[in-house]
């Protein structure tokens, strides 16, 4: 076999797996949008669902989700922050600070199931919290943080030494460098990282399925022990009634809503990297 | 102002330069030349330490300024580089206003009210305020090369430095940025010990009161005749020890 048959047959394969990808993800966006759209009139988004979610809007579970998705990078924005400052600004490069960063990046990929049971197990168990939205906002928060981590880090990191080198030359302290230099240089970046922290945030579902959310029964949380509604759940809950097309219905227009949200943030990210990429460039 | 005494500095296993003793006098040029790679950006970045965050790093000997060991624990580095002040090769401003460029080093420490007069006073003196002073909120970056470099020197200016470091600052220069900035220099050198680094024997010559030459690790003053000799070069001869005169 040549060279160029060989070259022949990746190209089909690399050129038909992208082809199938491609195929899959319209299949499943036209049919959300098919089945979701008929669905979607002037009062979904705003009003309160009624007979067990099979009729009237998502309002309060879209809440619930925008509180859990808002609090929890509240939470994770500042300790991801300061852990990014301490390991690049203050730690020196060595094995430790090698190891902290592989460390970040297998928290990343550590599917959030585990990170719903640890969470289950810690607050819903042992600390018996109960089924609230600090708790999910909490396990929310420690899930997104490694994401908010690495991105925040390679914005840092993508920083031109110059910089760092002219502020150290004009005799800023390392706190002052860190305000005027390192902050405002990495803000889209930054920007991006919460962005994409949000995004998984809002996909999540199994984390926060027994230990944050309910079904009916409450529209804004009341206390710190309340539960939420939260689309994810109601989705969950409406599909299973696979008998009644009423509730299929909606949780396809739910789902069109979540999609749109998520799509949303994904979008704000990229308009916000690309920025990032037009200052570095200065 | 400045000295070394038995100075050595090396990145891991690999000397730079060894057992230096020499000073340089307080208020006037001192050119330092040498071939590339010889060592001439290392030494100056020792002064204001700025090699501090590089591991491998190592030092031995002392480097004083003002009398004072500047590698003693108890340094304040911070208030050291805002006395010895450093220019760098290529021009680094930062992403912001002209004005904002200028008054970056200080910000905190002087109030609101002092800045422009701040700024104008350093613009004047690198000969750039009459160029800039209808646009000093424009971004930095839309400046020329050579009016980016004494936009760096205004900054570094502006912190009100005793010592000024020049690490080829007019390398990436065109003639007439290079010279504006050669002149400068010497309106600078009646209030400010200056040490400039050039690979250029001829532009060495002609701003320097005296001319350092560093080879193989060693530092020793030019011998070969001055275009311009001038009572201090001698009074660098009897500072540099080991010197073969
Ligand atoms: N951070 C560093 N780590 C290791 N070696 C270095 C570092 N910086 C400079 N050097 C080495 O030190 C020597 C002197 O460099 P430098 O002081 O930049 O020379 P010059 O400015 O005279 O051209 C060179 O051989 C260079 O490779
Ligand atoms: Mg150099």
């Amino acid at each position: 076999m040549n060279e160029i048959t060989t070259e022949k047959i990746v190209l089909a394969f690399i050129g038909g797996v992208t082809f199938l990808i491609a195929a899959l993800l319209f299949f499943i966006l036209s049919t959300l949008f098919l089945k979701g759209v008929p669905v979607l009139h002037a009062g979904f988004l705003f009003e309160e669902s009624g007979d067990f979610g099979r009729a009237g809007g998502i309002f309060y579970q879209s809440m619930g989700t925008l509180i859990l998705m808002g609090v929890a990078v509240l939470l994770s924005l500042p300790v991801a922050l300061g852990s990014v400052l301490f390991q690049t600004e203050y730690l020196e490069t060595g094995k430790f600070k090698t190891f902290l960063t592989q460390l970040t990046y297998i928290l990343n990929a550590t599917p959030t199931i585990l990170f719903g049971l640890v969470g289950y197990l810690l607050f819903g168990v042992y600390l018996d919290t109960g089924v609230s939205w600090v708790t999910g906002s909490l396990i929310l928060a420690v899930m997104i943080l490694p994401t908010l981590q690495v991105s925040i880090r390679e914005a840092v990191e993508a920083l031109p030494e110059k910089y760092r080198e002219a502020g150290m030359a004009l005799g800023l302290s390392r706190p002052t460098q860190i305000y005027r230099i390192i902050l405002p240089q990495s803000f889209y970046g930054m920007v991006t990282g919460v962005l994409l922290g949000l995004a998984r945030a809002a996909g999540e579902t199994a984390a926060i399925m027994f230990t944050a959310t309910t079904f009916s029964g409450i529209r804004l949380p009341q206390s710190f022990s309340d539960p939420v509604p939260t689309l994810q759940t109601h989705i969950l809950v409406l599909a299973q009634e696979a008998a009644n097309p009423e509730s299929i219905a909606q949780a396809w227009g739910a789902g069109l809503v979540l999609l749109g949200l998520v799509f949303l943030l994904t979008l704000m990210a990229w308009i916000f990297r690309t920025r990032v990429v037009m200052e570095s460039e200065l | 102002m400045i000295r070394f005494v038995n100075f050595s500095a090396a990145f891991g296993e690999r000397n730079i330069v060894q057992d230096l003793t020499f000073s340089l006098p307080a208020n006037s040029i001192t050119a330092l030349i040498g071939a590339s790679g010889s060592g001439k950006t290392t030494l100056l970045r020792t002064l204001c330490r700025m090699n501090d965050r590089i591991k491998n790093f190592r030092i031995a000997g002392s480097v004083l300024v003002d009398g004072v060991d500047i590698y003693r624990p108890e340094t304040d580095v911070y208030a050291l580089r805002r006395k010895v002040g450093i220019i760098f090769q290529k021009p680094c401003v930062f992403p912001k206003s002209i004005f904002d460029n200028v008054i970056f080093g200080v910000r905190e420490r002087i109030s609101r009210r002092e800045q422009p007069d701040r700024v104008e006073k350093v613009l004047r003196e690198v000969f750039l305020w009459e160029e800039v002073k209808d646009r000093l909120g424009e971004k930095a970056t839309t400046l020329s090369q050579g009016q980016q470099q004494r936009l760096t020197l205004a900054r570094t200016l502006a912190v009100e430095p005793q010592v000024l470091l020049m690490d080829e600052p007019t390398s990436s220069l065109d003639p007439k940025s290079t010279a504006a900035i050669e002149r400068l220099v010497q309106s600078l050198k009646n209030r400010h010990t200056i040490l400039w680094v050039t690979h250029q024997h001829a532009q060495a010559q002609s701003i320097a009161d005296q001319v350092l030459v560093i080879e193989r690790g060693q530092v020793s003053p030019l011998r070969t005749p001055m275009a311009r000799p001038s009572t201090s070069s001698t009074q660098v001869l009897q500072n540099v020890q080991g010197c073969p005169e």
